[in-house]
């Protein structure tokens, strides 16, 4: 069977699955998949996690594990550079950043 | 849950088979209880509407009044009786979502299952023709209209297509496809009526519920397109959230019902929603369990059936 390129069309969506090791900054059950913008990096996703109705916690700079390696890409470049399509479903690891939460910065 | 057998990316035949046969099995209650309830809603033996001019009847017939009074009392044919129900034939499409989106949990599961369940419903009925499609990034025919659905071998021949492996849900070119296959049935079949029945094109779409959102806005011109050549669309989403996943994370899935989306808005702020807030389609229901499914079917049924007839 051909297989398409996992491509993403402008506003395409990717589903994802937020968890997280630290006890405190616990997203409930039903927060942890929610379907965001596949363009979206470190930033946005850092936005997503501390908006009023996800954790509320208004400006905790996250950093996100994918497989354990962390997030520097775009989700969209991630999904491409391991040959996986728009229809998987990404496990996002978020931690505590070290690193401030710059937008223009390379990841 | 599934795997892909064989080089061609197809199952291989005798594990469809037995799939088939153990999927027969387990939903043979179920099976029964759809093509019971169904049988209520699809064949009616007795018309809802009353029509016609008659001396007697069972409703007077208000346009015919001021004729009536005007002719002096001599048109007197001014009641309704009910009409004889005309016989119905159906085609429904069973469109399940071969996406890979399918696969990675039990959704895939559940649609097979389901859609062994529905085919065993409809063929026992023999309300019409039954075909099945598979889509993704394309949509494929797996089981034409035209072709009998009774044996064990045709069932196989269709589980064999079915790999969740596309790459894509492309729901747009799936509603397309759809409506032209139907108006390219509808001429066959008008071909080879008798002309007294009167033909009902339905699809039933089996899927995960999981469209990209902007295609939300295509849709909508697309299910208007399927209405006026009157083809019902119901969509049944597959909603497995109550069984773990199988990608090897240890969480548990959301239901879709409750999934939501983020987007930005202008100023960079990201806003929550429903992702079933802008779900475009008019007729759907979620089924958690398979069990479910035949109630669930037969009141949506029921309900289109009331309206179109009201
Ligand atoms: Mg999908």
């Amino acid at each position: 069977m051909e297989q398409h390129t996992a491509v993403a069309e402008h506003g395409a969506q990717v589903k994802v699955t937020f968890t997280t090791t630290e006890e405190d900054i616990q997203l409930p059950e039903g927060k942890r998949q929610l379907l965001v913008p596949a363009d979206i990096r470190r930033y946005g996703l850092s936005r997503i996690l501390n908006s009023e109705s996800m954790l509320d916690t208004a400006s905790i700079p996250f950093d996100f594990l994918v497989n354990g390696s962390f997030l520097h890409t775009s989700l969209e470049d991630y999904l491409k550079a391991n040959g996986l399509s728009i229809e998987s479903s990404i496990t996002l690891q978020y931690v505590r950043s070290l690193t401030p939460p710059i937008y223009e910065a390379s990841f | 849950a599934t795997h892909i057998s064989d080089e061609a990316g197809l199952r291989g035949f005798s594990e469809a088979m037995d799939m088939w046969t153990a999927f027969q099995t387990k939903t043979q209650g179920l099976s029964q209880s759809l093509s019971s309830q169904l049988r209520l809603i699809l064949t009616p033996t007795q018309s809802t509407r009353l029509s016609g001019s008659f001396r007697t009847g069972k409703r007077l017939n208000i346009k015919k009044i001021i004729p009536y009074i005007a002719s002096s009392y001599k048109r007197d044919k001014i009641w309704m009786r009910r009409s004889i129900p005309s016989k119905r034939a159906y085609q429904i499409l069973l469109c399940v979502d071969d996406s890979s989106s399918m696969g990675d949990n039990s959704s895939g599961r559940l649609a097979l299952e389901s859609l062994v369940m529905v085919t065993r419903a409809l063929t026992t009925l023999e309300v019409g023709q039954v075909g099945v499609l598979g889509f993704g990034t394309d949509v494929f025919v797996a089981h034409e209209l035209t072709e009998p659905l009774a044996s064990h071998d045709a069932g196989a021949r269709i589980l064999q297509r079915f790999t969740f492996d596309q790459q894509g849900t492309d729901m747009c070119r799936l509603l397309r496809t759809t409506i032209d296959h139907f108006a390219a049935a509808r001429l066959t079949q008008a071909g080879a009526a008798t002309g007294a029945e009167d033909l009902w094109q339905l699809a039933l779409i089996l899927s995960d519920g999981l469209v990209q959102s902007k295609d939300h806005a295509r849709l909508r011109p697309l299910l208007r397109d399927a209405m006026e050549q009157r083809v019902m669309v119901v969509f049944i989403v597959m909603d497995d959230a109550a069984s773990s996943s199988s990608a090897g994370v240890g969480v548990r899935g959301t239901s879709v019902l409750e999934l939501k989306e983020a987007r930005f808005g202008p100023d960079g702020i990201p806003v929550i929603h429903r992702y079933l807030d802008s779900f475009p389609f008019p007729y759907y229901l979620i089924v958690h369990h398979l069990d479910d499914l035949p109630s669930a079917l037969a009141a949506l049924l029921r309900t289109w059936f009331a309206e179109v007839n009201s």
